[in-house]
């Protein structure tokens, strides 16, 4: 009797598992977070999965508390508040402002975190959307394309008036601080959708690339209405767009990207531009050059952006490009890995 | 010092030690053959914290949901849910439309709500992600 419950109590053990190794091919951690203005979802496998979903979690968290600009408390409403004093500013706002000055330049503008207080009067900061008169928006321009960061011994300063919003880049810096976490968990693929920005980690479970939908422009209110398919792996993919906020007044439409040069929505001929570009150890602050670039050529119009591309030489980044006159233009360098959706009826293009 | 009684098996340890056993099997089995029901589920959360679970195979009729200063009204049905009215200002959960696979979502950042629907058979034609 002895050595038969011997062999059931064995039985028991060896059934009931006991831990063993974790399959990294099964999705083992899944968390919803709602920061920075949006929902994000982050995906990990492997077996430190759920300890690295839960370091991303804290990342973002801790970012929006540093560059909220509508937390009272956030060193981004304190630069804003400080009425053109230094305040000093630690190291993650100290990256993007940085950066933010390099995309500023290299876009000839076309890139602007000073367009805070012009974003703030057209009510997009609160959701209290009203068009500003032309004297307003004239006003307005002064401090958006007057500005310039003063770094002093004591911090960094803006002028009177002027205030910053990095809602155009922060969510690609948050996307690199996700790479660096599963590096560091050893996460050996992941998926990230920070609004719209994607990180595609590592390959799928079945060992074939990741599959992104590009949202199309013109069925924003259907489920699954795609101008086509990215396959992507080990890639950071942003997508910037007129019809992802925007509200109506007297018929007319008006999206969130607004136009440094003018004031008013960008009108340049696109309804969507999405930037791609590698991610990983060799890859840099990519996820931040995608997010900045994305709203910038968005800015540019079609001719612009493709020459801005051909001209460009920092990292390497690919482009999709949808026209409001029904075209989709990718870039050589992702002809094999988009699909164009039939049914959405544009026209496509592959340019260099 | 009196002697411990010897300690002999009695058919009733074997009759645990059956059950104990039958039981793990039964444990071993389940988790084998997926663990839970991968059935069509809507998981609900407000502010970060789940607050409802709806099984979609057979739902029929409307929750009403507090989020933060909002009201939202879902409606469920056979393997779909959807925003039917919300008091929000962006309504954009509401625009959302009826989410029916695994992974979809139906976002209202004011209230800082969210219903994501999990299960359900895997698409090898869906996506996994969506940039806009």
């Amino acid at each position: 009797m002895k050595r038969l419950a011997a062999y059931v109590l064995l039985t028991v053990l060896v059934l009931t598992g006991c831990g063993g190794p974790v399959d990294p091919d099964t999705a083992q951690e899944s968390i919803q977070v709602i920061a920075m203005d949006t929902a994000m979802l982050i995906t990990t496998y492997g077996e430190r999965s759920p300890a690295a979903a839960y370091a991303c979690e804290d990342a973002i968290r801790d970012l929006e508390a540093k560059l909220s600009r509508t937390d009272p408390d956030s060193e981004v409403s304190r630069l804003n508040a400080a009425g053109g004093e230094a305040v000093e500013v630690g190291e993650d706002l100290g990256v993007l402002l940085d950066a933010a000055g390099y995309y500023h330049a290299t876009t000839d503008g076309a890139f602007n975190i000073a367009i805070a207080p012009l974003a703030s009067a057209w009510g997009f900061a609160e959701d209290r959307f009203r068009v500003p008169s032309q004297e307003e928006i004239s006003d307005l321009l002064k401090l958006v394309n007057g500005f310039a960061l003063q770094e002093t011994p004591e911090g960094v300063a803006l002028g009177p008036g002027q205030a910053i919003d990095l809602g155009a880049i922060a969510k690609g810096y948050a996307a690199d601080k996700i790479v660096e976490i599963f590096q560091e968990y050893e996460v050996p693929r992941g998926l990230a959708q920070l609004g719209g920005n994607v990180l595609a980690y590592g390959d799928r479970p079945d060992g074939t690339p990741w599959r992104v939908g590009v949202q199309d422009p013109a069925r924003v209110e259907e489920q699954n209405a795609f101008a086509g398919v990215l396959e992507l792996t080990d890639s950071f993919a942003v997508t910037s767009g007129g019809y992802q906020r925007y509200f109506e007044q007297d018929g007319k439409t008006y999206h969130h990207i607004l136009d440094p040069a003018t004031g008013y929505p960008a009108d340049s001929g696109l309804s969507s531009v999405t930037v791609v570009a590698d991610c990983g150890e060799d890859a840099g602050l990519s996820g931040m050059m995608c997010d900045a670039l994305s709203t910038a050529l968005f800015v540019m119009g079609e001719e612009r952006a493709l020459d801005f591309r051909r001209n460009w030489r920092g990292l390497p980044f690919q482009l999709v490009l949808i026209t409001e006159d029904g075209r989709v233009v990718v870039t050589q360098g992702l002809a094999d890995r988009f699909t164009l959706e039939e049914a959405s009826g544009y026209q496509y293009e592959t340019v260099s | 010092m009196r002697p411990s009684p010897k300690l002999r098996p009695t058919a009733w340890d074997g009759l645990v030690v059956l059950c104990v056993a039958a039981l793990a099997v039964g444990l071993a089995v389940f988790q084998w053959r997926g663990g839970t029901s991968r059935g069509l589920t809507a998981v609900v959360s407000v502010d970060g914290e789940e607050i409802d679970r709806v099984f979609l195979e057979d739902a029929a009729g409307e929750k009403i949901y507090r989020a933060g200063a909002y009201t939202l009204t879902v409606e469920y049905a056979a393997g779909s849910a959807r925003v039917c009215s919300s008091d929000c200002p962006t309504q954009d959960c509401v625009h959302t439309g009826a989410v029916s696979r695994g992974g979809q979502s139906v976002v209202c950042l004011p209230g800082r709500f969210i219903l994501r629907l999990e299960g359900g058979e895997p698409d090898p034609e869906g996506v996994d992600a969506v940039l806009g």
